[in-house]
């Protein structure tokens, strides 16, 4: 009786097969019925077990759809008084919906769903027909089957953005702590450096001072002997004593002596220093806990440039330092350490030429403080200005940078609540301003 | 003062470490002291300075860009680096830039230090006094010049055949004994070693084939980046160059040709080797020593046969 096609998703011309998630799936193996079909038999057919997951059937001639006819259609027919009599033997065209919602098999699931939300009536009465590329009909698609393989989607890709949301963060902290590695790297270097210097001098001066006590030993110990014996017979071991003083005299006369003062002076000045310098590296250490603290932003500052101090000696680069009176800041001390390295290390390695020069201000203005970082060195390209706090982006060589630095000090200084600029004039140098909100001062009571 | 005492020249910009090292060497030689790289060239141009110890890391001119300029200038006078960083650029750099003696770092110990400078003084004291250096123009004799390349895919030695003239003859060896066999028959004059680990064979038969064979240069192709690595392979190596790899073209063409040159110099005026003598190596390997021993008595008892059938 039913003489339409099976519907199969060979019908027509069949959709590539790796194709992602289109209507293919979801489509419904329904009957079709024959436009001259009798109401009466399509209600029949509508209360067939195989028909009962349907809310509408469609109606196709000669292989294409032409309507369909709900469940909900059917049932008002019937329930009309003499609806059965007056309509059931009139052919379904006469009764169906001609402007069905016909789709694609090959149609992405999110176009359907768009297609079926600008479509959709209040109760939803109807299923859709699915037609191949050729216009055919396939099937039929149920609204809820699109709704519900939306929201898988949805969740997967809520799932994978979360996903990847997780492994960017990760991937930033890490860059962030490459970055961080990086300066310390530099930083460690130098102070190795710096400290093995003055060790070098101290080492190699108590070595001496060693031999020299020994000498000394010697000496006063032959000269106690000679003088115990004095007006007693010459012995060979008095002759011993003597000509070892007269070996041990000339090193350790009172110029040696001085000298080895002045060798000790330079010991105690070098241990000051290697003193010092470990100082720094505590204080860089305890800053680096990266919790917020009062700071004055001065302090911050003189840290800095003496972490750096042995670059701008290597190249020679004057400092100018104009310290304002600041107000203190709330801050993770660590973090604007690092923002002020980075300025600074940007400065000196900006200078290319022999009159290196680097101007630190820091000022209080409107309830903010300002920090500027400026040097003469090669300045900016204007092209460039624009993109130098964006992440990656380097003009250094292969090795010399990572690109991250400013990006970094640019998102630290947000997250303070700040505000970092540039200006740069290429051949003339350039200028950072780092602005800080500071802290309140409590008006005094009077 | 005695007029006989070797002259050395030190070069820090720490007042103090010249000061210190001045004491030192009281009496033991004339001391130059100079916190000024430029200076401190200039006094080699000037005078004859014996040993020149040199600061790395100086405002203005670096040590390894002393050292380069005094190697030109005063060929004779010995080289030793005195650095509190060993950064890898400076520790190439010096290697083949300075062509250094030795490598110290700070803090140096002093009985050490002094017996360097010793050794190094005296070397320079009868170079000066022969006319022993001769003309850097000294002619290599292509036919005669074997370069071996110790690496153990042929790559660098594919490079090092397409660098040099067909009438060097280029020796390829994989593994350390096979080179052994090539260094005990052949009379090589340059060596190319591939290193790739830190603690492995390379680096020790390297120190252990200079001491046993000074006028062998060796140039090192390695993807190390480590600093401690190439200090050991200077002090107890004396390598001729030190190449990252993979060796920069031109870098690798004029290191060859310079040790192919250099090589020269030191088969004609043996007492020119004795500026490559080389500590003693910190880490040995006792089969290795085995083979290396065998090796040299192969070496020496092939050169009396070749000896004997020349005579």
């Amino acid at each position: 009786m039913n003489t339409q096609p099976r519907p199969s998703s060979q019908s027509g011309s069949a959709p590539p097969a790796a194709k992602p998630a289109d209507l293919e799936k979801l489509v419904l193996p329904a009957a079709a019925i024959a436009p001259d079909t009798p109401v009466l038999d399509v209600g029949e057919r509508i209360l067939d077990a195989a028909n009962t997951s349907f809310l509408s059937l469609p109606i196709v001639a000669r292989g294409m759809p032409v309507g369909t006819i709900s469940r909900y259609e059917l049932m008002r027919i019937f329930l009309m008084p003499y609806g059965r009599e007056l309509y059931g033997r009139r052919p379904i065209a006469a009764m169906m919906n001609r402007k069905p919602l016909v789709l694609r098999i090959d149609m992405p699931i999110d176009e359907a769903a768009r297609a079926i939300a600008a479509h959709i009536t209040n109760p939803i009465t109807e299923d859709f027909i699915v037609t191949g590329r050729d216009g055919r009909y396939v099937g039929v698609g149920a609204v809820l089957d699109v709704l519900r393989a939306v929201e898988d989607r949805l969740t997967r890709r809520g799932v994978e953005l979360e996903r990847a949301h997780a492994r960017l963060k990760s991937s930033q902290l890490q860059l962030v702590q490459s970055e961080k590695m990086a300066s310390l790297g530099q930083m460690v270097a130098g102070l190795v450096h710096e400290i093995n210097t003055p060790l070098g001098y101290v080492r190699n001066n108590v070595e001496m001072t060693r031999g020299a006590i020994g000498d000394a030993a010697q000496l006063v110990g032959a000269q106690e002997r000679v003088i115990a014996a004095a007006g007693k017979p010459r012995t060979l071991a008095l002759d011993r004593d003597l000509k070892a003083i007269e070996a041990l005299r000339p090193r350790i006369d009172a110029t040696a002596l001085e000298d080895l003062g002045a060798l000790l002076d330079d010991t105690l000045h070098g241990v000051a220093q290697i003193g010092e310098l470990v100082g720094n590296l505590k204080d860089f250490s305890r800053l680096d806990q990266a919790r917020s603290d009062r700071a004055n932003v001065n302090t911050l500052v003189e840290s800095a440039l003496r972490i750096v101090q042995h670059l701008l000696r290597k190249r020679d680069i004057e400092v100018v330092r104009h310290a304002g009176e600041l107000p203190d800041v709330l801050c993770a001390p660590a973090q604007i350490n690092q923002v002020l390295l980075n300025l600074l290390s940007n400065a000196i390695q900006a200078i290319e030429h022999e009159r290196g020069r680097i101007v630190v201000r820091t000022q209080a203005l409107d309830g903010r403080v300002l920090v500027l970082v400026e040097d003469n060195g090669k300045g900016i390209a204007a092209e460039h200005l624009s993109r130098i706090f964006d992440p990656f982006f380097t003009t250094k060589a292969v090795g010399q940078g990572t690109g991250l630095g400013l990006a970094i000090a640019h998102q630290i200084v947000e997250q303070h609540g700040g505000l970092i600029r540039v200006a740069s004039k290429p051949g003339v140098g350039t200028r950072f301003i780092v602005a800080l909100p500071a802290i309140a001062e409590k008006t005094k009571a009077p | 003062m005695s007029v006989d005492l070797p002259t050395v020249l030190f070069v820090d910009d720490e007042e103090r470490i010249l000061r210190s090292l001045r004491m030192l060497f009281r009496g033991r030689c004339e001391v130059l002291a100079t916190t000024s790289g430029n200076e401190a060239i200039e006094w080699t141009r000037r005078r004859r300075v014996h040993v020149v110890v040199s600061d790395q890391r100086m405002p203005g001119v670096s040590g390894v860009d002393v050292l380069r300029a005094v190697a030109r200038h005063s060929p004779a006078t010995m080289r030793i680096l005195l650095t509190g960083y060993a950064d890898l650029d400076a520790v190439t750099g010096s290697v083949n830039d300075g062509e250094i003696f030795r490598f110290v770092e700070k803090p140096w110990n002093a009985q050490h230090l002094i017996g360097i400078v010793d050794q190094a003084a005296q070397i320079a004291v009868r170079d000066f006094a022969a006319p022993a250096i001769p003309a850097r123009a000294a002619v290599v004799e292509p036919a005669a010049a074997r370069v071996l390349v110790l690496d153990d895919d042929g790559a660098i030695a594919a490079q090092v055949r397409e660098l040099l003239p067909h009438a060097i003859t280029i020796r390829h060896a994989r593994t350390i004994e096979a080179a052994l066999d090539v260094l005990a028959e052949e009379d090589v004059a340059v060596m190319v070693a591939q290193l790739t680990s830190a603690g492995g064979d390379v680096a020790v038969a390297l120190k252990e084939l200079k001491r046993l064979q000074p006028a062998l240069l060796a140039i090192v192709v390695s993807p190390l980046r480590d600093s401690r690595v190439i200090i050991g392979l200077i002090n107890e190596g004396q390598i001729f160059r030190f190449l990252l790899q993979p060796p920069v073209k031109e870098l690798l063409r004029r290191g060859l040709i310079a040790a192919l040159e250099r090589h020269a110099e030191l088969r004609t005026t043996a007492q020119l080797q004795s500026r490559h003598i080389v500590e003693p190596a910190r880490d040995t390997n006792a089969s290795l020593s085995g083979r290396l021993a065998h090796y040299w008595r192969r070496l020496r008892d092939g050169r009396l046969v070749r000896g004997a059938r020349a005579g």
